[in-house]
C-alpha cells in the first residue's frame, strides 16, 4: 500500500447501465487483481473517484460487499466530473480511493428487523445495506425496503426490486416502490413516511436506515417514532462535497462547538441522536 | 480526433486580450488539434461567417454592429467565451455610465465624424449567452491555458468566485488596506490574476472585477473605506472602473451611506 | 528537561550555526508593521521581539499551493510529486504557534496521515522563543501560553541572554555540537526567568475563564452579534489565511494544452467562500455570508479532543490582519456576557437596517 493517502488505483468500467435521465449504474473492477479479489468495504462506506484532468468526487458504493471483485458506483450527472464520467464506456479506466467513511453497523445489527427507506439519490447507498442483507439473509428478520422519488421515471432501481418482488416476500422481504409527485403513475403514490404503517417489521427490534434530500426527514423521523421504533436503532447517511475524505480537507465539516464533525470521517453515517445533537447536520 | 474550430473576436476594445493569447508560446501546442477560424490578429485568412466550436469574444458593446455581430456569433459557436474586463463587465468605458452619451461623445470625438452609430458601452452577455469567463485587463495566460485544456478533455474550467485576497495571502504578502490604508479592491475582486498589483505593493483597483455569486460585499467595502475618510463619490468612483455594471454596487454604497454614523 | 543558557553575546554565533541544519526561517520584518517567517541569510535581520507573523508557521509544512499528482490522461495514470525535501530550521516560534502545529498534527497525522505534510513535518526543526503579550493576545485564555513539547529548542528571555529548554534529540545535539556556546543556568537566570513569566502573565489583556464559550456559543445562535458582525466582514478570508490552524484545503485539476497531461494541485481554502459549503446540483450547506462568518466561530471553538484544547490557540492573527476590524476575542466575550452584561441582549429595533446598535456603545 502507498503511503500516500490521496494515492489512487486504476479501475476499469466493466458495464453501464441507464437508470433513468440523470443516473447511469457502473459496473468496476480494479485492474490489479489482487487489490480487485480483497478489496472490501461496508455497507454505507463511499470511495473518491477520479477523472485525471477533470476532478475527483464522493460516490457512495451501491453494490454488496459480500460480491467480490467488482464494485458498482450509481452517479447522478450533475456536476461537472460526473457530466465527464456518464460518458464512460466499458474498458475505459478511471482512478479510485477508499472506502472512506464509517458505513453502517451492520455486524451490530444481525437478529434485528431491517427497515430501510429511501428517496431519490438516497436509494443508491441503501441498496449497499439492502444488497448485503440479501446476502445474508439468515442474519436478519424481516426486511422492508421503502423505496421512493418523485416520478416514475425517477426511480432508481425500480425493475431490479420488482424483479425479486415475489421471490423476497417469501423470504419475508417486503418491497414497497412509490412516487410522491407523478399523477401518471399506475404503482403506489404516497411519501414515505407514509408506507411506515406497512413495513413488516418489529418496531421495537427494527434497524433503520433513512437517506434523501434534507427535507423529507423530520417526518420519517417523526412517524418512525410514533410507530415506536427506536430513536437508538435509526440511521442515515449524508452527503457533503468532500475533497480528501479522510478528515483533512475540511469541507465537510459540520456542527456546532461542541460536536464538530467531519462528515467524511466520522459519518457518512450517523444516528439519530448524533442528528439531534448536531445542528446543520440534515440542512 | 477532430481538431477544435477556434474563433477570436474582438469588439470595442484595445486588443490587449488577443495580443496577450496571440504573443504565448504555448499556442505552438495548439496547432495539430484545433483550427483557427478567425482570428484577424493571427490569421488573414479569418472569416466570421464560419461556424466554431468555442469562440472567445473580447472587448465591450459599443455599437449596433457590435450587437448583430455576437448575436451571429453565438448562433455559430458551440461555447462562447467572454475575454476580458470589457466583454465581461462592460471595461473601462463603462466608467462614465451615468453620463450622457452625448457629453461622452463629445469629449471622444470632439466634432469627428465616424462611419458608426455609437452606444453606451455594455458587457456582452446583457445581449447573449455566455457560458465561460476570463476575468482581467488583460487576462491571465494561465487562465486561457486551463480553459482550453478543460475543453480539449472534454471537460469545462471551474469558475472562479473567490477574491484576490486569498491569494495575496497565499503569496504571504502584506495587507495594504490594513497596513496603508489605501482603498485595495481585493476583497470584492474575482481572483486568478495571483494578486499581481498588491504582490507589487501597489492597492488592487479591481480590473478582473468584482466577485459573481452575490459575495462581492461592495457595502462592508465601502463602510471601511469611509471609516478610512473616504467619500461616497470617491468610493463609487474607485468602484466603478471596472463594475460600472454591477446592479449591487450604488445600491449596497447607498445603504453604507445612509447608515449614518 | 535539560536546560542551558544562552549568553546574549552568543546569540548570533548560535544562529549561524543554525544554518548547519538546513535552510533557515525566521521572523523578519516583510513591511511598515508585519513580521513574516522568511529564509534568512544575514542573521542580524532576526526580529526576536515580533508580535505576529501575518503568514502562519503551518505554511513550512501545508503550503499553501501544493502540486499532489502529474497526470497522463489518456492512460489514467499519476505520478506523485512530492518533492525531495531538505531538513530545514525554523526559528522564532511563539507558544501559541507551537501549540498549533500540534493542532495541525492532530489532524494531518492521524490515521491517514497526510504525506506532503508528514514528510516535511520531520525535516521541520523546531526553535521556539518567548514572548511578551500585546492587546490581541488571549494565548492564556486558550492554555496554550507555555508550551511544554512541539518544539526542539524553546528560548526564553532573561536581561542576558536566553533560558534554553530541550524538547528533542535533534535540541540536544544542537546544543552539544555547540555547547562553548552555552553556559550552564544559574539560580540568577532561573530568578529572571520566574520574573520575565510573572510580567508575562500579568501583561496579558483579560484574565477570565473561558468554560462556558463552547456552550454559549451553541446556545446563543441566535445572538444580535452574528447578524452585526457578519455584515461588517468582508469575507476575504484573511482570517482563515492567517491562522495557525486552519487546515481546509481546496482541490483542482488542471489539464495542459496537450490534452493528455496534467496535474492535481491544492491550495489553502476558506470556509468564508462562498464554494466550502457547496454541493454538487448547487446546494449550499452554509448560504449566508452569516453562517459562514458563524462558521469559523463554531469550528475554532470546538474541542480537540487529542489535545484537550480548543483549535484556537489566541494568537491574535484574525483580529489584527481583520481588515474590518472584527475582533474575535470581543465577539466571544459578547458571547460570554463579559463586553455586555444585560441578559438576554437588547435587541434594538433598528436591527439588522443599521446593525451597530447593540453593545451600547453606539447610539
Amino acid at each position: 500500500m502507498s503511503d500516500n493517502p490521496y494515492a489512487l488505483e486504476k479501475a476499469k468500467v466493466l458495464r453501464v447501465y441507464d437508470l433513468t435521465e440523470t443516473e447511469k449504474l457502473f459496473l468496476f473492477r480494479f485492474e490489479n487483481s489482487e487489490i480487485a479479489e480483497n478489496w472490501t468495504f461496508k455497507p454505507g462506506q463511499f470511495v473518491q473517484l477520479t477523472i485525471p484532468g477533470v476532478g475527483e468526487v464522493p460516490i457512495s458504493i451501491c453494490s454488496s460487499p459480500m460480491r467480490k471483485g467488482f464494485f458498482e458506483l450509481c452517479i447522478r450527472r450533475i456536476g461537472r466530473v460526473t457530466t465527464v464520467i456518464h460518458r464512460l464506456k466499458p474498458g475505459d479506466t478511471v482512478l479510485v480511493r477508499g472506502p472512506y467513511g464509517n458505513g453502517f453497523p451492520v455486524d451490530e445489527w444481525e437478529g434485528m428487523d431491517l427497515l430501510i427507506i429511501a428517496a431519490g439519490l438516497g436509494t443508491a447507498p441503501l441498496r449497499s445495506v439492502f444488497l448485503y442483507a440479501m446476502d445474508n439473509r439468515w442474519k436478519f428478520g424481516n426486511i422492508t425496503f421503502i423505496n421512493t422519488a418523485r416520478y416514475g421515471k425517477e426511480l432508481l432501481f425500480y425493475k431490479e426490486l420488482e424483479a425479486i418482488r415475489d421471490l423476497a416476500e417469501a423470504e419475508n422481504v417486503k418491497i414497497i416502490q412509490s412516487v410522491t409527485r407523478d399523477k401518471e403513475w399506475k404503482g403506489l403514490k404516497g411519501r414515505p413516511q407514509q408506507f411506515i404503517v406497512e413495513a413488516n417489521t418489529n418496531p421495537k427490534k427494527t434497524a433503520v436506515t433513512v437517506c434523501g434530500p434534507p427535507r423529507m426527514y423530520r417526518d420519517v423521523f417523526e412517524t418512525l417514532i410514533n410507530y415506536g421504533y427506536r430513536p437508538e436503532n435509526i440511521y442515515v447517511t449524508l452527503e457533503r462535497r468532500m475533497k480528501c475524505g479522510i478528515g483533512k480537507c475540511g469541507h465537510c465539516n459540520v456542527g456546532t462547538s461542541t460536536s464538530w464533525k467531519y462528515i467524511c470521517k466520522d459519518g457518512p453515517v450517523f444516528g439519530y441522536f448524533d442528528i439531534v445533537s448536531t445542528p446543520g447536520l440534515l440542512d | 480526433m477532430e481538431k477544435v474550430r477556434i474563433g477570436f473576436y474582438a469588439l470595442t476594445s484595445c486588443y490587449g486580450c488577443q495580443l496577450q493569447f496571440a504573443m504565448m508560446d504555448e499556442i505552438v501546442q495548439l496547432l495539430d488539434k484545433a483550427n483557427i477560424e478567425c482570428w484577424f490578429m493571427v490569421d488573414r485568412d479569418s472569416d466570421e461567417e464560419r461556424e466554431v466550436d468555442i469562440a472567445f469574444i473580447e472587448g465591450s458593446v459599443s455599437t449596433q454592429e457590435e450587437i448583430e455581430l455576437i448575436k451571429k456569433i453565438r448562433e455559430k459557436a458551440k461555447i462562447v467565451i467572454a475575454v476580458g474586463s470589457c466583454a465581461i463587465h462592460g471595461g473601462v468605458q463603462s466608467w462614465g455610465k451615468d453620463k450622457e452619451l452625448e457629453e461622452l461623445w463629445k469629449t471622444v470625438y470632439g466634432d469627428g465624424r465616424v462611419k458608426f452609430e455609437p452606444k453606451m458601452a455594455e458587457p456582452v452577455e446583457n445581449y447573449i449567452k455566455v457560458d465561460y469567463k476570463l476575468y482581467g485587463c488583460p487576462p491571465e495566460k494561465k487562465d486561457f491555458l486551463y480553459a482550453l485544456g478543460t475543453f480539449l478533455i472534454g471537460s469545462w474550467p471551474e469558475d472562479i468566485d473567490y477574491p484576490v485576497c486569498v491569494e495575496c495571502r497565499l503569496n504571504g504578502n502584506p495587507c495594504i488596506l490594513i497596513e496603508k490604508g489605501e482603498p485595495c479592491l481585493g476583497p470584492l475582486t474575482t481572483a486568478g490574476c495571483d494578486a499581481r498589483c498588491p504582490s507589487f505593493n501597489i492597492a488592487c483597483i479591481g480590473c478582473r472585477g468584482a466577485v459573481g455569486y452575490g459575495v462581492a460585499w461592495f457595502d462592508s467595502l465601502a463602510r471601511e473605506f469611509k471609516k478610512k475618510g473616504l467619500t461616497k463619490e470617491e468610493i463609487l468612483e474607485r468602484m466603478r472602473i471596472f463594475n460600472a455594471h454591477n446592479p449591487k454596487l450604488e445600491e449596497m454604497i447607498n445603504k453604507v451611506f445612509e447608515e449614518g454614523e | 528537561m535539560r536546560y542551558v543558557k544562552l549568553p546574549k553575546e552568543n546569540i548570533y554565533d548560535f544562529l549561524e550555526r543554525l544554518k548547519d541544519y538546513g535552510k533557515l526561517y525566521a521572523p523578519v520584518k516583510i513591511s511598515e508593521k508585519f513580521y513574516d517567517f522568511r529564509e534568512v541569510d544575514d542573521v542580524k535581520k532576526i526580529e526576536f521581539h515580533y508580535n505576529r507573523t501575518i503568514m502562519p508557521p503551518k505554511k513550512f509544512f501545508f503550503l499553501p499551493r501544493e502540486k499532489m499528482f502529474e497526470f497522463s490522461i489518456s492512460k489514467a495514470e499519476y505520478k506523485e510529486t512530492i518533492e525531495n525535501v531538505e531538513p530545514f530550521v525554523v526559528f522564532g516560534l511563539h507558544a501559541c504557534d507551537i501549540f498549533a502545529l500540534k493542532i495541525m498534527d492532530t489532524i494531518y497525522l492521524d490515521e491517514f496521515p497526510d504525506k506532503y505534510y508528514k514528510v516535511r513535518r520531520e525535516k521541520g526543526i523546531i526553535i521556539g522563543i518567548s514572548c511578551m503579550p500585546d492587546e490581541y493576545c488571549f494565548c492564556n485564555l486558550r492554555e496554550t501560553d507555555f508550551a511544554d513539547d512541539g518544539f526542539d529548542l524553546f528560548l526564553h528571555e532573561l536581561p542576558d541572554g536566553y533560558l534554553v529548554r530541550v524538547g528533542t534529540p535533534i535540541g540536544h545535539r544542537i546544543v552539544d555540537k555547540s555547547i562553548k556556546l552555552f553556559e550552564e543556568v544559574t539560580s540568577q537566570d532561573i530568578c529572571d526567568f520566574r520574573e520575565f513569566e510573572k510580567k508575562r502573565e500579568e501583561s496579558f489583556k483579560y484574565h477570565e475563564d473561558w468554560g462556558s464559550l463552547r456552550y454559549l456559543l451553541e446556545l446563543e445562535m441566535e445572538h444580535p452579534m452574528w447578524d452585526e458582525q457578519s455584515e461588517l466582514c468582508l469575507a476575504c478570508g484573511n482570517c482563515n489565511t492567517t491562522c495557525p490552524t486552519c487546515r481546509c484545503y481546496e482541490v483542482q485539476d488542471i489539464p495542459n494544452l496537450d490534452g493528455d497531461t496534467g496535474v492535481r494541485i491544492r491550495r489553502w481554502d476558506s470556509c468564508q467562500l462562498r464554494s466550502h459549503g457547496l454541493v454538487a446540483g448547487n446546494h449550499n450547506f452554509r448560504p449566508t455570508k452569516r453562517s459562514r462568518f458563524m462558521n469559523r466561530y463554531l469550528c475554532k471553538n470546538s474541542y480537540n479532543e487529542k489535545l484537550g484544547l480548543s483549535y484556537c490557540v489566541g494568537c491574535g492573527r484574525c483580529t489584527y490582519f481583520c481588515p474590518a476590524g472584527i475582533s474575535f476575542v470581543k465577539n466571544l466575550r459578547t458571547i460570554m456576557g463579559l463586553e455586555d452584561k444585560s441578559c438576554p441582549p437588547e435587541i434594538s429595533e433598528e436591527i439588522p437596517k443599521r446593525g451597530f446598535a447593540y453593545g451600547g456603545a453606539k447610539q
